[in-house]
């Protein structure tokens, strides 16, 4: 190949665009008729399908983030997947639209009457349906927004180069991320939290985004390597920047074990029955099997395999790592959501797997629509050269 | 005439070069290294990124010396929590149990000081190879050296190197494009 190839060519996915398409449908008119017979079960296979997917979009909202406030030069190439990855918080919020039928079988307090429960009494000017509605309103409203003008701009500047869409970003950056991390927070409240009202940890909003930014690196590296193996990025990525993507991959590895630990040892210690009611459910029963599943394969097993610095520059090694982290953070969300409705223990439901796949064949297929729509990468970027010529 | 600098009576520390950009010494470090030279050094006002890479420098043995200072730090804890605390003298605390399963209170503990002892281990593991602290260098024998704090760059190959005579190196200096060769005595 003569010419660098820097826009994506359908060729690559030919028939399997409508495999994708037919799929997605598939699985919904599946979970259709799983959620006529067994509401209970879809509403809560879903959220966990949902949570798992939105956490990764997210996370591709915070990258783009960091990348503008640091003004960082390394992830130039790579902006634009990361743009694409954050630009499906669109469609999460139209995927959101399931939940709010089942709404009052997810969140148990919007059913309980006031004066029943001196709990949710004292915590009634935050549990309001219309409250709650309208901050979910308010999350995705900003989700969208800033991911969608932050592609727009970086998009705009491929036709003439000009620096003033990098400033303009930055700029958009600042506002966006006390916001972002406000939303991230509170929207992890009160989807997952939310699903025991009794239960609290201050904790709980850092836990959640310690996932994201995890997950969604991964997934950029997954994706990276599929375009790199399609024969694009050829000159542009190399591996010093799978280098320090798998540094990020590790970094969050150990934070999420940090804020994963601190959160379990603060309440263990404490010992008070409102907060250990979380844990009590998750580390007895079949459940703690899962539990110390995820120790040992969301923290023990990629802390050892990253560790050591060569396997960081072998895209192979480095997906497969990306491949498992994923998913023990499908688990990790598993075992946040599913234990609010199977009390006693680990039932997995046919509907777990066809909601992950009708939520995920969606995503799959709008992302490939997104991937042709803009070059593979910034292409007249002021900080490109810089980016490609990256040393670590 | 031959430029000196120190005490002409002294040994030979080796000697030295000029350049007047980072990119002509990055350059130099890279011929001096095909040369096969083993002792010698660069000298520049900022770091210069791929340096290592042109000296030809081999990964320092510092991480694994971090890390068994981390594993020190580890074990250290393990023991010092695990032996008074579960078998010598166990005490409950808070209906806590005292065997294996107490191991969530004692991990902060666990964790500051592996991270500690690493910190110690490579702060001064750091400062053992590099030879430091050190009161005096031969290099600052030579006065032009102290513009290497400002806008000079230089290369010094040192007389302990096997393949050093002082008119070879000289020459081959020179043929860097490296400027003001000069010898370097100690004192």
């Amino acid at each position: 190949m003569s010419e660098q190839q820097t826009t994506f060519d359908y060729k690559h996915v030919g028939g399997r665009f409508l495999g994708l398409v037919a799929a997605a449908l598939a699985a919904f008119a599946a979970i259709f008729f799983g959620a006529a017979s067994n509401p209970d079960q879809f509403a809560f296979s879903y959220l966990f399908a949902f949570t798992f997917f939105f956490t990764i979009c997210m996370g591709g909202l915070f990258w783009i983030l960091v990348h503008h406030a640091v003004d960082a030069e390394w992830s130039v190439v790579v902006r634009r997947q990361m743009e694409n990855i954050a630009s499906m918080l669109l469609v999460m919020a139209i995927l959101f639209i399931p939940l709010v039928f089942v709404a009052p079988r997810l969140w148990k307090w919007m059913s309980v009457p006031a004066g029943q429960d001196i709990l949710l009494d004292e915590k009634w000017p935050y549990l309001t349906p219309w409250f709650f509605w309208l901050r979910a309103a308010f999350y995705f409203a900003f989700f969208v927004i800033a991911s969608t003008w932050l592609r727009a701009n970086s998009i705009l500047q491929d036709k003439d180069g000009a620096p003033r869409y990098t400033v303009f970003n930055r700029k958009i950056t600042f506002a966006s991320l006390p916001l972002f991390a406000v939303c991230l927070t509170f929207s992890a409240i009160d989807w997952l939290m939310g699903l025991d009202y009794h239960w609290f940890s201050t904790m709980w909003g850092v836990y959640i985004f310690a996932g994201t930014a995890l997950s969604s690196m991964c997934v950029l590296v997954l994706l990276i390597t599929a375009l790199r193996g399609a024969g694009y990025f050829g000159n542009v990525i190399s591996m010093e920047h799978y280098h320090t993507m798998g540094k990020l991959m590790f970094a969050f590895t150990v934070f999420w074990a940090y804020i994963g630990f601190s959160q379990y040892m603060l309440i263990w210690y404490a010992n008070i029955p409102e907060e250990t009611v979380y844990f009590l459910r998750r580390n007895t029963e079949s459940w703690q099997i899962l539990s110390t599943a995820l120790v040992v394969g969301h923290f023990f097993v990629p802390f050892l395999l990253l560790l050591p610095n060569p396997g960081k520059r072998k895209p192979a090694y480095l997906c497969g790592m990306a491949v498992w982290i994923l998913l023990m953070h499908m688990l990790d969300i598993y075992v946040v959501v599913l234990p609010a409705l199977h009390k006693a223990g680990v039932v997995v439901s046919w509907m777990d797997f066809a909601c992950l796949a009708a939520i995920g064949c969606t995503l799959a297929a709008v992302f490939l629509k997104r991937l042709g729509d803009a070059p593979l990468w910034p292409l007249r970027d002021p900080r490109l050269p810089q980016s490609i010529a990256l040393k670590n | 005439m031959k430029n000196s600098a120190g005490n002409p009576e002294a040994p030979v520390f080796g000697v030295a070069a000029e350049f007047q950009c980072a990119r002509d010494l990055y350059h130099a470090a890279e011929k001096i290294r095909d040369a096969g030279f083993r002792r010698w050094d660069v000298f520049s006002p900022f770091p210069i990124h791929g340096m290592d890479e042109a000296m030809g420098m081999k990964r320092s043995l510092l991480g694994k010396i971090v890390f068994l200072g981390g594993l020190t730090g580890f074990l250290t804890a393990v023991t010092l929590e695990f032996g008074p605390t579960s078998f010598l003298y166990p005490l409950i605390v808070a209906g806590k149990p005292t065997n294996l399963f107490t191991v969530p209170a004692f991990f902060p503990i666990m964790f500051e000081l592996t991270i500690l002892i690493s910190a110690f281990t490579a702060v001064f593991g750091m400062l053992i190879m590099n030879g430091l602290p050190r009161l005096n260098h031969a290099l600052f024998n030579w006065d032009r050296f102290k513009k290497v704090t400002e806008d000079k760059f230089f290369v010094a190959i040192e007389a302990g190197d096997p393949k050093f005579s002082e008119r070879s190196v000289r020459d081959f200096l020179e043929s860097l494009g490296g400027t003001n060769i000069t010898t370097i005595h100690g004192d």
